[in-house]
This record gives structure tokens, sequence and C-alpha cells, in this order.
């Protein structure tokens, strides 16, 4: 039904034929397109954009864009939703800021030193969950996520509830454009993924575990090189973070906010497509940021109601729906369910 | 090449077989001491009534469940406590009873999938597939009358297509012994012919094995050399489509006198 009033709004404006172009020809430039967007990212500060509130903004795009991404390589692509994202990037951040404050290390190192320590909690941790699917899976993740939010609330090193003040932090066009290089980094290995029989197998996996299985693949490896992958990267994000934030605690590092909101970003831009995500994260950020300062307390509420919205109405996102729509002219000039009326009566044998 | 007499066979010759393979659930005896063996080049048939064990057979011999007793050897080697999805690795295809595919994969990703060129290593995982591989599905897509269709979500087929494209699947992986779940179930007789047309031809020019279960009697009796029949977990009879049909303990047990 839903799918229908798209076609109508959608027909109006442009045919479905465009829209197919259009994808061919994002998929056949994908390099350069990538390319593309990582200039015209850098160039911002080339311009004067140096510091300031529309800094800061672009900085945290960037960075939704990174968690959103990150989020969809395991709920999109493989189809295990996790709400526990945030522990990868809470991580991150407190491994860093200790690593910066009590062992006087640079950043870079204290980053490198934080994507090792996220990568093998991921690893430890996802060979455990990932074993659990569907809602099982998701409140295991969000166990996992009060419990080391509780666990940096306790312990002395990471400064308890008042968190870790971060003097001294690189200025910041340094996060502006590490969140964007993790950023063009992340799509660029997201997209080369997608191509391959790596990613086929997520996405079988998605589709129908089972199946994979007795296809041959070993499911537990995929799904756990998908999970790995998507901390590094959200962890990586959370490292820089608390620099770039010279301060976090408890309720900062592992924000329950942004973690309902970088799921939202997935699915509103397109669940299980590169672009999706993160024309997701960019969209929808921008409109957080408006609703901020036009109508303040009241973001939340109006995500709420853009989830609702989507999840009913467009449930594979902007780019799942406008893809849903270019394929649909090959679809129906090759007869895609003309075989299906002959198919309605199944041949049991009631002779025998 | 499919002479039913007990002559014993070159182990390599022997492409399945299993050695007394017995499954209870709890009190249940679903499989009850069953030995079958499958040479190379045959289509067998595995056929029988209703909670037969015949799916759970199948099981067994897949590493979907584990035998309690028996062991099940796959080109002579004992693969009775791998893994799923090392058997099939190993050389093992299986089509669905109920038809699966990868529904929101594109119908070429779902037969680049099934490929097993290059195996589960990093480096042919993290390759693009080449192009030989592509035209190879190409041509398969064409074979099976679903050509046009290679960028359409699986999903979006009706369940006959669905049915060919999974067939096409392992044609692709050509597994050197193919499981197939009643695969004449729930379609259209037309289609019924093109499939019986597929297997026939698969089997005698690309050499395909093929052990499958079946409630169409027409069609098992047309496609297989020789037909297994269990009842209540237990084999009951075995030899040609024409032994079967003439045999009374077959018949007993399909008309329920037992």
């Amino acid at each position: 039904m839903s799918t229908e009033n798209d076609g109508g709004l959608l027909r109006s404006a442009l045919s479905s034929e465009q829209v197919d172009r259009t994808f061919d020809f994002c998929g056949r430039h994908a390099w350069t397109l990538i390319a593309v967007a990582a200039v015209a990212g850098a160039l911002p500060p080339v311009f004067g954009l140096r510091e300031g509130y529309y800094m800061t903004v672009l900085s945290e795009m960037f960075l939704f864009g990174v968690l959103a991404l990150s989020w969809d390589i395991v709920g999109g692509q493989t189809g295990y939703p996790s709400f526990g994202n945030m522990a990868f990037f809470g991580i991150g951040a407190y491994v860093t800021a200790i690593l910066v404050t009590d062992a006087a290390l640079a950043f870079p190192l204290a980053i490198v030193g934080a994507a090792v320590v996220v990568v093998v909690f991921a690893l430890i941790n996802g060979l455990i969950v990932l074993r659990l699917r569907g809602h099982y899976f998701a409140i295991a993740t969000l166990g996992i996520l009060l419990a080391t939010q509780q666990v940096s609330r306790n312990l002395a090193i990471t400064g308890g509830a008042s968190g870790k003040i971060l003097l001294d932090v690189p200025p910041g066009i340094v996060f502006y454009y590490f969140f964007l290089g993790v950023l063009v980094a992340e799509i660029a290995v997201v997209y080369y993924l997608s191509q391959t029989r790596f990613g086929f197998v997520l996405n079988a996996i998605r589709d129908d575990e089972e199946k994979a299985t007795a296809m041959g693949f070993n499911t537990t490896y995929y799904k756990t090189a998908a999970w790995v992958l998507a901390a590094l990267f959200t962890g990586l994000a959370g490292g820089a973070y608390g620099l770039f934030n010279t301060f976090i605690n408890p309720q900062t590092a592992y924000n329950g906010a942004w973690n309902v909101e970088l799921i939202a970003m997935a699915l509103m831009g397109g669940t299980g497509t590169v672009a999706g995500p993160v024309i997701g994260a960019f969209g929808l950020h921008t409109v957080i940021e408006v609703v901020e300062t036009a109508f303040v307390g009241w973001q939340l509420v109006l995500l709420g109601i853009a989830v609702i919205v989507t999840v009913i109405g467009y449930p594979d996102g902007v780019v799942g729906t406008l893809r849903e729509y270019a394929s649909e002219m090959e679809y129906y000039e090759y007869g895609g369910m003309a075989a299906a009326e002959a198919d309605d009566e199944p041949e049991v044998p009631a002779d025998e | 090449m499919s002479d039913s007499t007990a002559t014993p066979r070159a182990e390599a010759e022997t492409v399945l077989r299993t050695d007394g393979i017995t499954k209870r659930f709890g009190g249940l005896t679903a499989v009850d001491d069953v030995s079958v063996a499958v040479n190379e080049g045959e289509i067998v048939g595995l056929i029988g009534p209703n909670g037969a064990g015949k799916s759970t057979l199948f099981n067994c011999v897949t590493g979907r469940l584990t035998a309690d007793e028996g062991a099940v050897f796959l080109q002579g080697e004992d693969v009775t406590r791998w893994p799923e999805y090392r058997i099939a690795r190993a050389g093992l295809g299986r089509m669905f009873q109920e038809t699966r595919v990868f529904g929101g994969m594109t119908v070429r990703k779902n037969l680049l999938l099934a490929a097993q060129e290059g195996g589960a290593n990093v480096s042919g995982l993290l390759r693009r597939p080449d192009d030989s591989l592509r035209a190879r599905t190409t041509e398969l897509l064409e074979y099976v009358d679903l050509g046009g269709l290679a960028t359409t979500q699986a999903g979006r087929l009706s369940f006959g297509q669905q049915k060919l494209l999974e067939f096409a699947m392992e044609l692709m992986a050509e597994p050197d012994l193919l499981l197939m779940d009643e695969p004449a179930g729930g379609i259209n007789p037309s289609m019924l012919e093109n499939l019986i047309d597929y297997i026939q031809t698969a089997n005698s020019e690309e050499e395909a094995t093929i052990f499958l279960i079946e409630h169409n009697m027409e069609f098992v009796m047309e496609i297989a050399d020789r037909i297994y029949v269990l009842a209540h977990g237990e084999r009951i009879a075995s030899g040609t489509p024409a032994e079967i049909q003439n045999d009374q303990r077959v018949l007993d047990a399909y008309l329920g006198r037992e």
C-alpha cells in the first residue's frame, strides 16, 4: 500500500527511468563520487571556515555519518540490529582520554591504542552475543552498553561519575579532518566490501542465515568480522570525540539519545545501502540542529515522530525506496509476478 | 551405471553412504537404523508417507542434525560430526522444501554467492567476482528462463521462479551431491515439466548426482534411477521404480496397513 503511495508522489516528480539511470551512474562512477565528496568535504576550512558553530555542526555530521554507517554494517547489511553500538564509542572515548591524560601519549598514538582495545572487546563479546538473533540480540547488546557505562562510572581511572576533563587538546580543525577522513575511509571500505563475496555473505545472513550455512558459509566468522569492523570505526569516532568535546563522563560517552539517533539515521536513509546511512545522518542531524535552536527541548519528540513516519511510510528509507522504484520498470517488463497466478494451486498428488 | 543389485562398489564411486543412521527425538525414533547409498551420476529418490523420517534423514546427512547412531560418508570420508557449513563446503548442495533464496539480494548476487570458486579463503572473499563468473550467471538465468531479471530482488520473484533460481544456484555451485527436498512441491504442471527437463539435463550432461525426497509419485517414478522407501523411520524397501511400484510393503505403508 505504502509503496504505491510513494510511487504516486514520486511519479509526478521524476520517472523511474530517471531514477534508474541515476543509480546506474552512481554505480559506475562510485569511486569518483566518493573522491569528489571527500574533496568537497575538505574544502570549507580552506575557504575560511576554521572554527565556530558551523564548524562544529559539520564535524558532528561526519561523526554521525560514521556512527550510522557502522551500525548499518551489522544492523542493516547483516540483519543484526544492535542497541549497544555506543558501548564501542564510549570505550574508544575513555581509552583515548586515559592514554592522553594518564599515560601522556600523543593523540594519534592514543587513538591507535583505543582502536586495539575496542577491537578486542568487540571480538570477545561478538562471539557471545552474535549467537542470538532478533530481539534477543538487541536486548543483549543493550545490556553490553549499560554494563560498560556502569563500569566507567565505578572505576577510579575513568573519573567515576564526574568523568574526565581534557585540557590541552588539538584545535577543532584536526577533528574536523579526522572525522571526515574516518567517514570517507569507512564509506570506501563498506562500498568495496558490498561488491565482494564477503559483502554478499553478510546480506545472505540477513536474508536467511540457515540457508547461508547450508551453502557452506561459517556464518559466525562473517558476523564477527562485521561486528569488529563496525566497532573499530565507532571506537575511532568515540576516541576523537572525547578530545573534541574536551570532556567526557558516562552520560556523554555512552549517550543514550545518540544510541537511538544513529539507528534512526540508518533507517531513514536506507539500511543495507552505503549511501543511505550517511544521507540519513546528514539529513537528520541537520533537522535536529535546526529544531534544537528553534524549538529548544523538542528535538526528541520530533525524532520520535520522524522515526514512526519513516518506519510506517518508507520502511526502506530514502535510498531503499528510490532503488525499489528504479527497479520497477525492469521487473514488470520481464513479467516479474506474471507467473504468480499460475502458481497458486500447489500440485499435491491426491491419488497416492 | 545404476543397477540396483547389491554388488559391492568401489568406494570412489559412492558419493554418499549412510551406515545405520538412527535419530531419536525424546522417545520417538524418527530415523531407525537407515542405510542408503548414492552413487556418482545417479538420481535416487526417497519416498515415504508423512512423518516417515525423510527430512530428518536429510538433516542428518547435511549436518543440520547429528545422528545418534551410525555414520555418514561423503566421498568416502566420515562427515558424521562435521558442522553443517563444512559438509556443504565439501561438496554437498541442498534445496529446501520451502524454497529458500536470499530475498533482499538481487537474482545475480544470489548466483554469484552460490559459486564455490575461491571457496572461503580470505583473498577469494575480498575480491570482486570476475567477468567469467558474471557471464556464467547470465547464461544460467537464460537457461532457466529468468533472463532479464538479474538485477531484480529475488524476494520479488514468484514461488515457481524462486524455485528455478534455487536450482540455478545449485547449477552454479556444482556440488558433488545435490539433496532436493520435494522439488515438485507447489509448482504448476508446466513448470514441473521444465524442472524435470532441467534435472535430467543436469544429470546427463553435467553428471550431477541427485538424492531427492518427493511426494509426487509420477514425478519420482519418471526421474529416479533407484528409490528408497521409508516408513516409521525404517527403510522398508529399495529398488528400481518398477520394483517399488509392485512392492506390497510399500503399498501397505502408503495405505496405512501396518
